[in-house]
């Protein structure tokens, strides 16, 4: 079992990680566009100031000076919101950082409705943008323990990195001790018959939630988390979908272009495959407010994703 | 020899007579930025063969960062002097399959970016002038852009954070030739005062005449004396300065798909020059 037993919450991940990280490897230099704070830079901003660069409230620069840094021997982390990083610099993004051998990270946080100012804020749509580009690395981590894996396997990886950020009381999740982070893997949580739910990022925790609603339900289903959207493991989840008459995706994500599309186009590469349900932002602008409140407007809270998936279960 | 006296100057301006010669040969094979190529020819003489040092490897241990992509048939101008070209493999630019790319990609010799989509070299040439500061390297870093290039916000970006981080090891060299694709810069949204603005970023600024060779040189001096601060060199220039009989006809070519006959001339009128030397 990859979960722990009792998880705990963690009010400020990025902080230890960041530090974590920056401590170990010297080359690693963390860049801000005015928005350290708020993605919960503070240790290395103030014990590595070396390792820390703010350009400013200027995105484009930053993901074009960091660029520039990572063409000078170091390995830069360019963060700042999604929205941010994928629609005000995707060009910089693209040519800047996802043309070339050097690794690139960039760090969107509060993505889709994990922040609380609609639609500007609301990045719903940066897994597509950038699995879009040819050769990018796309992550989507779970929790803690997923998110700080998988940077540490981001700062390796040549070219262009995308990682999906958690800021604030983000649920550690997955034992640090029995789950690895490894590029494209997929990782079953919950095995069994019935319906086949597959998520990524925030909404692997919704599709907990809602699993347990379903086993006090008795509706048979399996859960299996996809951290990288790309480049994802076609064999894991192909395997996965055609050992199921029915699949449901969940993501933090417009059902346009994410995770739900991805698996769709890798059934229906094949053919003949499973029905597919694919859950998340439906190509609306989302509210504002709290997430709980978000959720439920798009019925992506436990009970309305339980709901739905026992309904897709008896056939609807 | 010291480095602005008058047989330096005569020689580097006939390395600008060949860097010249290298574009109009390149170009009249299947067209492309040919009146770029040649106004910035003195340009690249002083950069290529006097301003950035070299290694140990046949290279540079300066970098040089071209923004706007089209501009590299300069380099490839200067590349064919300097020994990393043939003129055989540049005579291939803008053909099918080509690994001489008409605005190269990160990657091919010579050019450290993707440099097609204006505006974006002056913050990468930013972030390498920081990052190289800080690893303790005496490196100096280059930029060429343009001044329609100018109109891309993310140009001031780079300069707000270039004079806010005070990286004296960064020269921006702008072309400032009063053209883009659509017509005079100053026509379609005028960037004039350059060097005024640039200072306002924290900037030590010069205007030369980018076709002079001795001001080129003394430019670039100034920009190695300027402690504490990037510095800008705003070049003036004319397309196809230097080949009289070309600019004659093409005095505002953003872009030159084929090639006349008035080029054979200009091509003998280099070479006449070159011989004479």
């Amino acid at each position: 079992m990859l979960l722990t037993s009792k998880p705990v919450i963690d009010k400020a991940p990025f902080d230890h990680i960041s530090f974590d990280l920056c401590s170990r490897r010297k080359d690693v230099m963390l860049m801000s566009a005015d928005l350290s704070k708020y993605t919960q830079i503070i240790r290395v901003k103030k014990e590595l100031p070396d390792q820390h660069l703010d350009v400013g409230m200027a995105e484009q620069n930053l993901i074009s000076v960091a660029a520039g840094v990572s063409k000078a021997g170091y390995v830069p982390i360019a963060t700042t919101f999604a929205c941010y990083a994928t629609r005000r610099a995707y060009d910089q993004m693209m040519i800047c950082m996802g043309t070339g051998p050097n690794t690139n990270v960039v760090i969107g946080f509060t993505p889709g409705i994990a922040n609380p100012a609609r639609i500007h804020h609301q990045a719903a749509e940066d897994l597509g943008m950038i699995r879009a580009i040819p050769n990018a690395t796309v992550i989507d981590p779970m929790d803690v323990t997923d998110f700080k894996q998988a940077l540490d396997v981001a700062v390796d990886i040549p070219g262009l990195v995308y990682l999906r950020g958690h800021r604030g009381d983000t649920p550690v999740l997955l034992d640090d001790n029995k789950f690895k982070f490894e590029l494209g893997k997929t990782y079953p949580l919950r095995t069994g018959s019935g319906v086949g739910i597959i998520a990524t990022g925030h909404a692997t925790q919704w599709a907990l939630e809602a699993s347990v609603l379903l086993e006090q339900k008795g509706v048979e289903h399996s859960l299996l988390h996809v951290p990288t959207i790309k480049p994802v493991n076609e064999t894991e989840i192909s395997d996965y979908c055609f050992a199921h008459d029915q699949i449901v995706t969940i993501e933090n994500h417009n059902i346009v272009t994410g995770l739900g599309s991805l698996v769709t186009e890798i059934v229906s590469d094949i053919g003949r495959g499973p029905r597919i349900t694919r859950l998340g932002i439906p190509d609306v602008w989302a509210p504002g407010g709290t997430l709980p409140y978000i959720r439920s407007q798009l019925a992506l809270d436990a009970p309305s994703l339980a709901k739905k998936i026992e309904a897709v279960c008896n056939g609807a | 020899m010291e480095r602005n006296s008058p047989a330096r100057i005569r020689e580097l301006e006939l390395m600008a007579t060949k860097i010249r010669r290298n574009v109009l040969d390149i170009c009249m094979q299947r067209g492309g930025y040919a009146g770029q190529g040649v106004a910035l020819a003195d340009i690249a003489a002083c950069l290529y063969f006097d301003e950035m040092r070299p290694d140990n490897n046949n290279w540079y241990h300066d970098r040089f960062v071209l923004s706007n992509g089209h501009d590299a048939i300069m380099t490839y101008g200067a590349l064919a002097e300097q020994g990393s070209y043939t003129m055989e493999e540049l005579r291939t630019y803008n053909a099918d399959g080509t690994k001489v790319d008409q605005s190269p990609i990160e990657g091919q010799f010579g050019f450290e970016i993707t440099a097609g989509s204006l505006g974006q070299g002056p913050s990468q040439a930013a972030g390498i002038a920081y990052a190289e500061r800080l690893k303790g390297s005496d490196k100096r870093i280059y930029c060429l852009f343009s001044d329609g290039e100018l109109q891309e916000g993310n140009v001031w970006e780079a300069a707000m954070f270039a004079g806010h981080q005070k990286l004296s090891n960064l020269v921006y060299i702008i072309d400032n030739n009063d053209l883009q694709a659509t017509g005079a810069t100053k026509d379609v949204l005028g960037v004039e005062p350059v060097p005024e603005k640039f200072e306002t970023f924290g900037f030590g600024a010069k205007r030369i005449n980018g076709n002079s060779i001795a001001e080129i040189l003394e430019a670039f001096e100034e920009a190695r004396n300027t402690a504490d601060k990037p510095f800008v060199i705003v070049c003036d220039t004319l397309i196809f300065a230097g080949v009289d009989c070309i600019q004659a006809v093409l005095p505002n070519a953003h872009y030159v798909a084929k090639a006349s006959a008035d080029w054979q001339a200009g091509l003998q009128e280099l070479e006449e020059r070159i011989s004479k030397c």
